[in-house]
């Protein structure tokens, strides 16, 4: 392996040794990886490799058999996902997950006002005029920078599915988080908008200085929005390195075979 | 052991039939993803039909049983197989709504038909039989052992050896095989419903010799049925049978145990719910089959008129309901129960409609705060103000209480546990010195202080509806607040707002206690309004009727609440000739059509949209003209 970053570093999300398993099924065996802040990085393997359950560890709605999960310094191996959330980890997800009855707005803003919310039963009922000005700016600033600004009065149940790709995304934007897990976030769009989500995924670590660990299948965005790549496949970590090195990598061409020629489509 | 005996033969006996009853439950249950609430009003309409052949029109038994079982349990399985195929799509409370108001339709027209009282069913099997170290056993009950025990292990056998057998057993392993067995689903679903419904009326036809025929009394009983699925686990066929042996059994053997202590002789009847509310409780959800139906949000958005309609129209609506006493004369009365029901529908929308929260047991939190203003007033002595308000705060432990399950379960599970806690309510709690007590009933007199007197109806409506005010008011608030908004994000995406950081637990529990809130004033209301209430005004099945009733009424929090009031309360008292009964079938009924419409709104209007969308693009002669309206930049994808 080569050109692992500095996994002691607190500046991002950290996994270490991590093992999982269905019952009896090893699904996750010995995997570490980090994702810093300020950089998106990959993480790519066939269908079955354990990347979706690797995500769920990462945000706290699997439990691991062994291995730790820090965040942002913090060891949250034991935390559960809202404490994680507040702590600064947000995550969209590949089925997403938005309120169909609600509009773009609405859907975006409760991402942050689950976040001011927490778990305090006076703040679950109440806002305070403060707290509604943090959700309402968060709220703009995120509509800003997906270009939802013309749907925002929308409901969520009429849009399509790119669209609502970027309202996840916005959400998951507004709730101020230093660092985002997307999972998946390109599937169901075409090319032009795979495209333009790769152009906000990059302006946005640009702007707002977070990090994001990128689950996907789609290696054209891959290749094009990754600074730094982890290879999954049965369960384990095959390969890690700049995308330049995993597509010239023999290793993951074999892992990938049959399903994807890395050459062509990273080119 | 000679004195256990014969409770061990009576409920071995009736534990086969809860075993059988439940077998066909879980078999249409995992076979369609519907988990048949009328699957007692199944078993006692199948009791009535033989009633009706053998003793009113003297058909032989075995012609009449013929009619009852095999062919009603075909009919009814095509009836089931029609009406929830169209419901396939729909947020799992609607699908519970709908089989809810099968049940009530089922039950009302028994009711309209046959009247509500029991009666004695003939012992159409011999009560002769052998003698058994000392005891008694009836042929009736031998029987029956061997058809509950020869029916399951003939379904056994069907779904081991039968080319559809097998394609159904794997399909209630798991329901997603449904595709892959080659078979056409909707034979192989037609089939479990069939089998199903045949169970249930059979079990229905044994159990009622025994019971004597009360149709709400069968339906309850195989209700039962439901703790042997819990036992099952709502997928495992001979647990499932072994489950119901196991509750007839502690059932009958309860009865042995509690026959000396009258104030406990509700346990036994609640035995199989109590098993339900702890396997519920006990099982860890992940090994609970989960249900295939989406989330969807179903509160419906609030519509605001312009200032210069609304104000006019709320300052009519106001003069209205002030100069009511005024208008209506001697209804007035019914109008009093009009406010108290909006109290209840609002307390049960907020938690259906908005947080997606499915709750069966308001009925309780009603009759709870009925007993504690009837203490605080009685008993302590505080003025009925006071004690209206501690009664409110009083029910909120019991709303905490119920939160319990509804953080670890949702949809169906939830449905099922606050429907057991109702029962078990009704038949452990009530009689015991915290609520009803030995007299079953509870009194609070009429509040008298400064000016006002409420002795006289028409004082005393003016302080209900102070009440149904400030109830809509407070709804009316929440729904705007944030956690209005957060429930809106619970009843469609709970993990995504755990993902963001909220603790979802927090807010169940928040919600729940509102509701129970309201429920518990409205409870007190109820007492006050005629003085005194017995326990039987606080029957579970009410709850079934208050849920289904709201449902015809669309999904709004406050304008479905008034609506659902007075659909409920005016109907039958300005309707002439419009009996409880036949509200029951009429609302039942109308229960199933609303739910049918709500899982198919999605359907229609994108039906309209796709006409519409077709109709604009031969004007522009453009096939995607109608669909061309997005973000710039930005292509809409087909997925």
């Amino acid at each position: 392996m080569t050109g692992l970053p500095d996994t002691s570093a607190p500046s991002g999300l950290a996994v270490a040794d991590l093992t999982v398993s269905y019952g009896g099924n090893v699904a996750v065996e010995g995997v570490s990886f980090s994702a810093p802040v300020g950089v998106i990085t990959g993480l790519i393997g066939p269908n079955g490799a354990g990347k979706t359950t690797t995500f769920n560890v990462c945000s706290g709605l699997l439990r691991p058999v062994s291995g730790s999960v820090t965040l942002l310094g913090t060891d949250v191996t034991a935390k559960n996902p809202a404490v994680r959330a507040r702590l600064g980890l947000g995550r969209t997800f590949q089925r997403m997950e938005l309120c169909h009855a609600l509009t773009v707005r609405e859907n975006i803003a409760l991402g942050r006002e689950s976040r001011v919310a927490g778990g305090g039963v006076l703040r679950q009922i109440f806002a305070t005029p403060e707290q509604r000005r943090v959700v309402a700016e968060a709220t703009d600033d995120a509509l800003e920078s997906c270009d939802l600004g013309g749907l925002s009065d929308r409901l969520v149940g009429t849009l399509s599915t790119g669209q609502r790709r970027l309202v996840e995304l916005a959400r998951v934007l507004a709730g101020g988080y230093r660092l985002l897990l997307l999972d998946e976030p390109s599937s169901g769009l075409d090319d032009e908008e795979t495209h333009r989500f790769g152009e906000i995924l990059k302006d946005v670590v640009a702007t707002r200085g977070l990090g994001i660990l990128l689950v996907e299948h789609d290696m054209a965005l891959v290749m094009d929005v990754c600074q730094f790549l982890y290879v999954l496949d049965f369960g384990r970590l095959i390969f890690s390195g700049t995308p330049a090195e995993t597509r010239a990598s023999d290793l993951v061409r074999r892992a990938y075979l049959g399903e994807i020629d890395l050459v062509e489509t990273g080119a | 052991m000679r004195g256990l005996l014969p409770f061990l033969i009576v409920g071995v006996t009736s534990g086969s039939l809860y075993g059988l009853a439940g077998v066909g439950l879980v078999l249409s249950y995992r076979t369609s993803g519907v988990f048949n609430f009328a699957h007692g009003a199944i078993a006692a309409a199948a009791a009535y039909i033989f009633f009706d052949l053998h003793v009113t029109h003297g058909v032989a038994w075995p012609l009449a049983a013929l009619v009852a079982v095999p062919l009603f349990g075909v009919i009814s399985g095509l009836v089931m197989e029609q009406v929830t195929r169209r419901l396939v799509g729909a947020p799992e409370a609607v699908v519970i709504v709908a089989t809810l108001g099968l049940l009530l339709g089922i039950d009302g027209y028994l009711f309209v038909q046959f009247g509500s009282a029991s009666r004695a069913f003939p012992d159409f099997l011999p009560t002769s039989g052998i003698t058994l170290s000392g005891v008694q056993v009836s042929y009736a009950k031998m029987v029956s052992i061997a058809i509950g025990g020869a029916s399951v292990a003939g379904l056994y056998a069907f779904l081991r050896m039968s080319r559809l057998g097998v394609a159904m057993r794997a399909v209630v392993d798991d329901p997603r095989l449904l595709g892959l067995t080659g078979m056409p689903p909707v034979r192989v679903r037609t089939v479990a419903w069939m089998v199903g419904c045949t169970f249930a009326a059979l079990s229905g036809i044994l159990l009622a010799p025994t019971l004597g025929l009360d149709a709400l009394l069968l339906t309850m009983l195989v209700v039962q049925a439901f703790g042997a699925t819990a036992v099952g686990r709502f997928s495992n066929l001979p647990l499932t049978y072994a489950g119901g042996l196991g509750i007839g059994i502690v059932a009958s053997l309860t009865t042995k145990y509690v026959s000396d202590k009258p104030s406990l002789s509700g346990l036994p009847i609640s035995v199989p719910f109590i098993v339900l509310v702890v396997v519920l409780l006990a099982v860890p959800v992940r090994k609970l089959p989960s249900s295939k139906l989406a989330l969807r949000g179903l509160v419906a958005r609030r519509r605001t008129l312009p200032m210069p309609v609304q104000a006019p129209l709320l300052l009519a609506g106001a003069a209205g309901l002030v100069m009511l006493p005024h208008i209506v004369g001697s209804k007035l009365p019914v109008w009093i129960g009009t406010m108290i029901m909006v109290t209840i529908f609002a307390s049960l929308a907020l938690l259906v409609w908005t947080s997606g929260q499915i709750s069966l047991c308001q009925i309780s939190f009603a009759a709870f705060g009925a007993t504690t203003l009837s203490r605080l007033t009685n008993g302590a002595g505080l003025p009925w103000g006071v004690a209206l308000l501690l009664t409110g705060v009083l029910t909120v432990p019991l709303g905490a209480i119920v939160a319990i399950p509804a953080i670890r379960l949702s949809g169906l599970y939830l449905a099922l546990t606050t429907f057991g806690f109702a029962v078990v309510m009704q038949n452990v709690v009530y009689g015991s010195e915290l609520m009803f007590g030995r007299t079953v009933h509870a009194t609070v007199e009429r509040p008298q202080f400064w000016f006002l007197d409420a002795r006289d109806d028409v004082q005393f409506y003016y302080v209900v509806l102070a009440v149904a005010v400030a109830t809509c008011l407070t709804l009316a608030l929440v729904n705007r607040s944030r956690l209005g908004r957060l429930l809106r994000g619970l009843a469609e995406s709970p993990t995504m707002l755990v993902t963001n950081g909220l603790n979802t637990n927090t807010l169940r529990l928040i919600v729940f206690c509102i509701s129970a809130f309201f429920s518990g004033l409205a409870g007190g209301l109820m007492v006050t309004q005629t003085s005194a209430l017995t326990a039987d005004t606080f029957q579970p099945f009410q709850s079934l009727l208050w849920l289904a009733v709201l449902a015809i009424c669309g999904t709004r929090l406050l304008g479905s609440s008034v609506l659902a009031a007075g659909l409920l309360t005016l109907a039958p008292a300005y309707v002439s000739g419009f009996s409880a009964e036949q509200q029951t079938l009429a609302f039942g009924l109308s229960a199933v059509v609303a739910s049918i419409v709500v899982a198919n709104t999605g359907r229609l209007s994108d039906f309209f949209r796709r006409v519409a969308a077709d109709a604009a693009g031969r004007r522009r002669r453009s096939p995607v003209g109608a669909r061309r309206e997005t973000v710039p930049d930005m292509a809409v994808s087909h997925p």
